[in-house]
């Protein structure tokens, strides 16, 4: 298409130049009960999975819708969002911090045809647009990243491992079965962008192989002593190498040995990139939350050390979480997180039941702290 | 990775216009980075932050923090803005030269 101007001139750009104005204010957009209720509410209830109703002190009710999103979303569906939020919520709508999409409406006999009209919409391959879900003890949006869409250093996809592992766990996003409610989070790489690092089970993309050295490039692309400081473990220093035409160069050299393919050198430097078909996979994590309710927020912690990229569905990785989704629903008590469960049974009992396999890789070994992971008791199951 | 001509003399560039290798820069790479930056006109204070920067590169082999080079060239971070509209890292270190900024950006 040929170029059109939005009337910014690239002769002046700081011309005519708003700045700093900042996000739109969120009070803006209230539907109108929530305006009138803020700060007043008195209580809430899940009528069913997906369908909340928030009470207010004068009596006003809220309804609630909440549908799946897939987060990354063409125009069209938004358009669409927008179509079904004019012809039942006032144009209303609102997204979740965990990227679902919630319709409001003020009266109990707005919601089934709202309910209706989105559980009728579809894609022309079959998905629902809009399912109804993601309450309560059940398993709800899958917090992710950017993977092979858009980003530089991901070790495995993103929008592709969720497709594949929401596809799996479908029914519990539609149902509240669960002890508590379990999150499912991804990052590409252990970047850890999003929330892995805290999720009840975490797929995490993993290299396997140390980078590999540009050192034509090196020196005039990268800042060598920031490529230096970027590795925990120490295992990269400067160095100067003979190019093939016998031209002397300063780069860095890796020891092998002390890599542990993080890739924050390539983060930095461009010219040490790692990415591998093999060598790239997922590591599943597990146990980790962040409320404060009943027992503190954790981490998750390692319990699949290496699981192969297997596009576009990534058999062995969803089904290895559904091992774990389904040992948790049988065994753990109500209201009890998947980190609670597997703290009070025990971590060997975790992988018993789980039948995952335990390998040295789950041991700590980063630094000091790494022996407070070990065993220090004489506690514990055959 | 691209070329551009400017004054008769060859840059070989990447493809968010900083210059691939450091010691080709030449007051005519400073002219390009001008016209592109937007800037309307060079004074003193747009060399000063230039030699900075290429002093700090060349002795550290790291482009200076943004503290640093405010606490070198004795600008505010605002007036380091009003000087590069697009920043020091994509302003001044383009222009003088340094490779680009890496990391989250």
């Amino acid at each position: 298409m040929a170029f059109i101007s939005s009337g910014y001139n690239p002769d002046k750009p700081m011309e005519d130049r708003i700045t700093d104005i900042g996000p739109r204010k969120y009070d803006e957009f209230y539907p109108s009960v929530i305006a009138k209720n803020k700060g007043k509410w008195s209580h809430h209830e899940i009528l069913e999975a997906g369908v909340i109703v928030h009470v207010a002190e004068s009596g006003d009710e809220v309804y609630t819708v909440r549908v799946g999103g897939c987060r990354l979303m063409t125009t069209t569906h938004l358009e669409e969002i927008c179509q079904i939020a004019d012809k039942h919520c006032d144009g209303h709508v609102r997204f979740t911090t965990r990227n679902n999409v919630e319709f409001m409406v003020d009266s109990k006999d707005k919601v089934e045809p709202l309910k209706n009209d989105l559980a009728s919409r579809i894609f022309s391959g079959g998905s629902q647009k809009f399912p109804i879900g993601g309450t309560g003890a059940g398993i709800t949006n899958i917090v992710h990243t950017q993977g092979w869409i858009h980003c530089h250093t991901p070790a495995t996809d993103a929008s592709g491992t969720v497709k594949a592992t929401m596809d799996e766990v479908f029914e519990d996003f539609q149902s509240m079965r669960l002890p508590a409610k379990l999150r499912i989070s991804m990052a590409c790489c252990l970047n850890m962008c999003g929330a892995v690092h805290c999720s009840d089970i975490a797929i995490l993309g993993y290299h396997r192989k140390p980078p590999m050295l540009d050192h034509e490039y090196l020196d005039k692309i990268c800042e060598i002593p920031l490529a230096i400081k970027a590795c925990p473990t120490a295992a990269i220093r400067p160095a100067k190498t003979k190019l093939a035409d016998g031209t002397e160069v300063k780069t860095v050299a890796v020891k092998n040995e002390r890599c542990m393919f993080c890739g924050n050198c390539y983060t930095m430097c461009p010219s040490m990139p790692l990415a591998d078909t093999e060598g790239d996979g997922i590591v599943l994590m597990a146990g980790g939350k962040v409320s404060n309710r009943i027992s503190h927020p954790k981490f998750s912690k390692v319990v699949v050390a290496f699981i192969p990229n297997d596009m576009p569905r990534w058999p062995s990785m969803t089904d290895a979480i559904k091992k774990m989704i389904n040992a948790y629903s049988n065994g753990a008590n109500k209201y009890e997180r998947l980190g609670d469960w597997a703290e009070r049974i025990g971590w060997e009992k975790f992988f018993e039941v789980c039948e995952l396999d335990f390998s040295h890789h789950l041991i700590d070994d980063f630094r000091q702290q790494a022996y407070m992971s070990w065993r220090q008791s004489t506690q514990f199951k055959f | 990775m691209a070329t551009v001509e400017i004054n008769g003399k060859e840059f070989e560039i990447d493809e968010d216009g900083f210059l691939l290798d450091y010691n080709n820069f030449s007051d005519e790479w400073v002219e390009y980075v001008r016209q592109q930056e937007g800037i309307d006109e060079l004074t003193d204070e747009h060399t000063k932050v230039v030699t900075i920067l290429q002093d700090y590169y060349e002795k550290n082999g790291i482009a200076p923090m943004v503290r640093v080079l405010s606490k070198l060239t004795k600008f505010k971070l605002k007036h380091i803005y009003e000087l590069f509209p697009s920043g020091p890292g994509k302003g001044a270190c383009k222009m003088a030269g340094l490779p680009k900024p890496t990391g989250c950006v």
